[in-house]
């Protein structure tokens, strides 16, 4: 027994000295009250019978001062803090990590319980299980790995860490969570790592071999206890949407399933549009397929769309996480469109094609235009000073020397090809120009900052830039001395060019996926916007370079909010792996083969003091309670 | 044992003289003298006489027998005609004294309300019952002496002097009755009736007292003066008790079944204060002072032999 409080001696001088202030209480105490009675001889009887059990009484006396002492006694023991000499030996040190990814949602253990729901009693167990001298730190492990506790030995802050636990639509980043372990864990006496998982970890993303020299120079412990056993599961691997470059009013589907069993699946697919069927299809997914399904001129659906699986043949379906994924429809937005031109057929027929286009042609000679324009379309023709809008130039050759041009002309080259093109650049989306005949074309300086998205080896044929605060897109040539106005190309191009401007397609995506960092492109100069996610939890991110950087971790249609504007996007689970929910018999990071969890030894609260009290209070209510009773009186 | 030691007040309560002799107890005195009065005319009787059994010649009355009468003055003429068993009264050709005599020790001052206000009250209403019926009343007050007389006087309209005599008597001093009834008798040569008004609470023992008063030939009645709470004393804890009259101690420690006990040893003074009477026949009554003082007199009355 050591006194981790007050030390020895000094518990002896407060027993000491409050031991003497009771014994002189209670010989004070002793002193009797005085009360007068008519006639004493009466009593005289009695007392003679009383002179038996003065023994007794005498020895209630003591028995009355020795309790009295050991309630100091209890008291001035508390105060030193004692403890068992094995309680202060060093317990175990652990980091707990609770797997929270996708997979954890199947619920394939005894009744309908799912993984994660056995992960929490299995962390429950760990928490009771715990010796008097172990302390132990809960985190989540996600994308990411969140401790929810200190290193602590308090049951009741861990139990407040498993209430915090919960199950997220992401992969598992192993990764994150050995880093966390070997770094809270670092010089830890008794140190383990116990991993609560189904195993299935995405280690292919996230490689633990960098920690493989850490792990093994520690001596900290890797365990693992493994949660489920079922496989069956058959989930959607890929969900995305977009609108018909030419028709914006129909959109195709893409819709990828996946079924990671061996055994042949029967499903039903549904497709919702802002929330109502659209379609429904039986498909049958063999085992380890991936089966695409693309639902075409898909119509009247504006904003959302949502897939749902569903098992068909009777089979059970593990993992509902992976049954349903969400996507978002680019939104609609008319354009207005100003062209200057002394006339060009091909420019006026392209840009008819897009019924979302309100186009407005002039002559050089009316510039500028009074009106709000998106976009200005110069044919032949350069303005005398940048427009205050984005602008298209085709083939800018200055008026007149001197005059103001977006690119510096230097001469012109002739029967130009398009032998560099940048496929990746959404100018250049579901265009092939590599056949194009040109006849010629100016040469041209380009400024910092401007991109050569099409050219040949001598100069640029297609250019993207800015001018005084304004995006331009220049075609060096002219397109009537080319036949680009007769390929499909032409009024893609054009297209492609108005979208860019408006900035529908400026880093749209149909859905994000989970786990990842997204960055939401947000209208205006907005520095932050709120994020509203499925479950209704409102978050402020920052706005970077105009787009909302955030880690979602939940599938599902999440808000944007930015001032007074509210626009909605989708997230999804990633292409597949939480899917595969078939847990590995064993289970290896950074080159340790995980074991079996620790078992701890359970014994008496460390904190003696707090009996010592308990006994003090006890024998006060004890005495209390006789006293009124008239059993020790 | 106990760390929660409660204090409780024991202090008796103390009426004062104010209020023992105002009008409303002249007013109950004087009902009490008419109901005196009828009862003795029931036994047609006349004033100013005796009635002691085996005192006189001339046959007065019967009454009913009662434990402690002697024998001797059963008629059993009556006894054989009616089987009832009753003793018969004769009278004294002499007037009636009446001596009463009143407890001023200092246990009296205990008790709520005071033993001695109960008995000075009871004291005054004997005296005007029998000087309504032109009997001679003395009053004395005693404790381990004689302490104060009132002379024998006679005549309703005295009873003044009785209240002048009982209102300023203090209890004082610790109870003797041997000595004090001893210098009564030899005080006072004219026999008569000695009414002792007392709590009986002598070191010495209650006995020999009364016994002075049959040997000296008087009438003797005692009248015990009873607080209730006596014989459950408010106490609890350890205690030492002091004796209010002599200061002697006792330790005790006061617990349910020690107060139990004293409530036995109590019942059984009483028992043998009354069984002494008896086998004495001198007349006992145990006066509780929770019993208005007037039903304590009519009882007093009503169970004959006293004043009339």
């Amino acid at each position: 027994m050591i006194f981790t409080g007050l030390t020895f001696t000094q518990v002896l001088t407060v027993l000491g000295a409050v031991g003497a202030g009771v014994v002189v209480l209670y010989l004070l105490k002793l002193r009797r009250r005085r009360i007068e009675v008519p006639f004493v001889k009466l009593w005289e009887e009695i007392l003679a019978e009383k002179q038996t059990t003065r023994l007794f009484s005498q020895l209630k006396r003591w028995l009355s001062l020795l309790i009295a002492l050991l309630i100091v006694a209890a008291l001035a023991f508390a105060l030193g803090d004692p403890r068992s000499e094995g309680a202060t030996r060093e317990g175990r040190s652990l980091v707990v990590l609770v797997d929270a990814s996708a997979s954890m949602q199947a619920t394939d253990l005894p009744d309908g319980q799912s993984r994660f729901d056995g992960a929490r009693d299995a962390l429950r167990e760990l928490i009771a299980g715990m010796g008097p001298a172990d302390r132990m730190l809960v985190a989540q492990l996600d994308a990411s790995a969140t401790p929810l506790s200190p290193l602590t030995g308090d049951p009741r802050v861990l139990e407040d860490a498993v209430e915090a636990l919960e199950p997220l639509d992401v992969a598992a980043n192993p990764r994150a969570g050995l880093r966390l372990a070997l770094d809270v864990l670092r010089d830890q006496p008794e140190a383990e790592v116990i991993l609560l998982s189904d195993g299935i970890l995405d280690q292919d993303r996230f490689d633990t071999a960098a920690f493989a020299d850490r792990l093994a120079a520690s001596a900290i412990a890797f365990s693992w206890e493994k949660l489920g056993e079922a496989e069956s599961n058959v989930g959607i691997g890929a969900f995305s949407v977009r609108r018909y470059p030419l028709d914006k009013s129909q959109s195709e589907v893409l819709v990828e399933l996946y079924n990671p069993t061996d055994e042949e699946r029967s499903v039903e697919l549904e497709l919702l549009g802002d929330g109502e069927s659209v379609d429904v299809q039986r498909l049958t997914v063999h085992g380890g397929e991936r089966l695409r399904r693309f639902f075409r001129n898909v119509s009247g659906v504006d904003q959302a769309l949502e897939a749902r699986l569903r098992p068909a043949d009777g089979k059970p379906d593990h993992l509902p996480a992976d049954d349903r994924a969400w996507a978002r429809l680019p939104q609609r937005r008319r354009a207005r469109v100003v062209v200057y031109s002394a006339g060009n057929l091909y420019l006026q027929a392209a840009l008819l094609l897009d019924e979302y286009l309100e186009v407005e042609e002039a002559s050089p000679a009316d510039y500028p235009l009074a009106g709000d324009y998106d976009v200005a379309i110069f044919d032949s023709w350069v303005p005398p000073s940048p427009p205050s809008t984005p602008a298209l130039y085709l083939y800018p050759r200055p008026a007149s020397d001197g005059a103001w041009t977006p690119l510096t002309v230097q001469g012109e080259m002739d029967a130009p090809y398009f032998d560099r093109i940048e496929r990746r650049h959404p100018l250049m989306q579901w265009t092939a120009l590599g056949d194009v005949n040109v006849a010629t074309a100016l040469e041209v300086d380009l400024e910092p900052g401007d991109r050569a998205v099409a050219g040949d080896t001598r100069g640029p044929l297609i250019v993207v830039g800015d001018r005084q605060d304004q995006p331009f897109v220049a075609f060096t040539f002219d397109v009537r001395q080319s036949d680009l106005p007769l390929r499909v190309a032409w009024p893609l191009l054009l297209l492609n060019t108005i979208d860019l401007f408006v900035q529908e397609r400026d880093g749209f995506v149909s859905s994000y996926e989970t786990g990842q960092t997204w960055y939401v492109p947000v209208a205006g100069g907005a520095r932050e916007a709120t994020i509203v996610d499925p479950e209704g939890h409102e978050r402020e991110v920052p706005v970077v370079e105009g787009r909302a950087v955030y880690a979602g971790q939940r599938a599902g249609m999440y808000t944007l909010r930015v001032g007074d504007t509210e626009d909605t996007f989708a997230a999804n689970l990633g292409p597949g792996a939480e899917s595969i929910i078939d847990p590995p018999d064993t289970l290896t990071l950074a080159g340790a083969e995980a074991g079996e969890p620790s078992e701890g030894e359970p014994g008496v609260r460390r904190e003696i003091w707090i009996y010592l009290v308990l006994l003090a209070l006890g024998i006060v209510a004890v005495e209390w309670f006789t006293y009124h009773r008239r059993l020790t009186v | 044992m106990g760390l929660f030691g409660q204090r409780r007040k024991t202090a008796p309560a103390r009426q004062t003289d104010e209020d023992l002799f105002d009008e409303e107890l002249q007013r109950r005195l004087e009902v009490l003298a008419l109901v005196a009065r009828k009862i003795y005319r029931g036994r047609q009787r006349a004033e100013r006489r005796t009635r002691k059994t085996g005192a006189g010649i001339e046959f007065a009355d019967h009454r009913e027998y009662a434990p402690g009468d002697d024998f001797r003055y059963l008629d059993l003429n009556v006894y054989q005609r009616t089987g009832r068993l009753l003793i018969r009264l004769f009278e004294e050709e002499e007037d009636l004294s009446v001596y009463v005599i009143v407890d001023t020790s200092r246990s009296m001052e205990m008790g709520s309300p005071a033993k001695l206000d109960y008995a000075k009250r009871i004291a005054a209403a004997l005296s005007y019952v029998a000087l309504a019926n032109l009997d001679r009343v003395s009053v004395l007050g005693f404790s381990d002496q004689m302490k104060s007389r009132l002379a024998p006087t006679r005549g309703k309209n005295r009873i003044f002097k009785v209240f002048e005599f009982l209102r300023p008597l203090e209890a004082d001093g610790h109870t003797d009755l041997r000595t004090a009834l001893r210098t009564f008798a030899a005080q006072n040569k004219r026999r008569g009736v000695a009414i002792l008004i007392s709590d009986l609470y002598d070191p010495q023992g209650f006995e020999d007292g009364i016994n002075q008063l049959r040997y000296a030939k008087f009438d003797p009645y005692v009248l015990h003066v009873i607080d209730p709470n006596d014989a459950r004393p408010p106490l609890h804890g350890d205690v030492r008790l002091v004796d209010h009259e002599t200061g002697e101690t006792r330790e005790v420690t006061v617990t349910p079944r020690i107060l139990e006990k004293f409530a036995k040893a109590h019942a059984e003074y009483l028992h043998r204060i009354q069984e002494f009477c008896g086998t004495k026949q001198v007349t006992y009554h145990a006066l509780p002072t929770d019993v208005p003082f007037d039903e304590a007199i009519l009882g007093i009355l009503r169970s004959g032999g006293l004043l009339a």
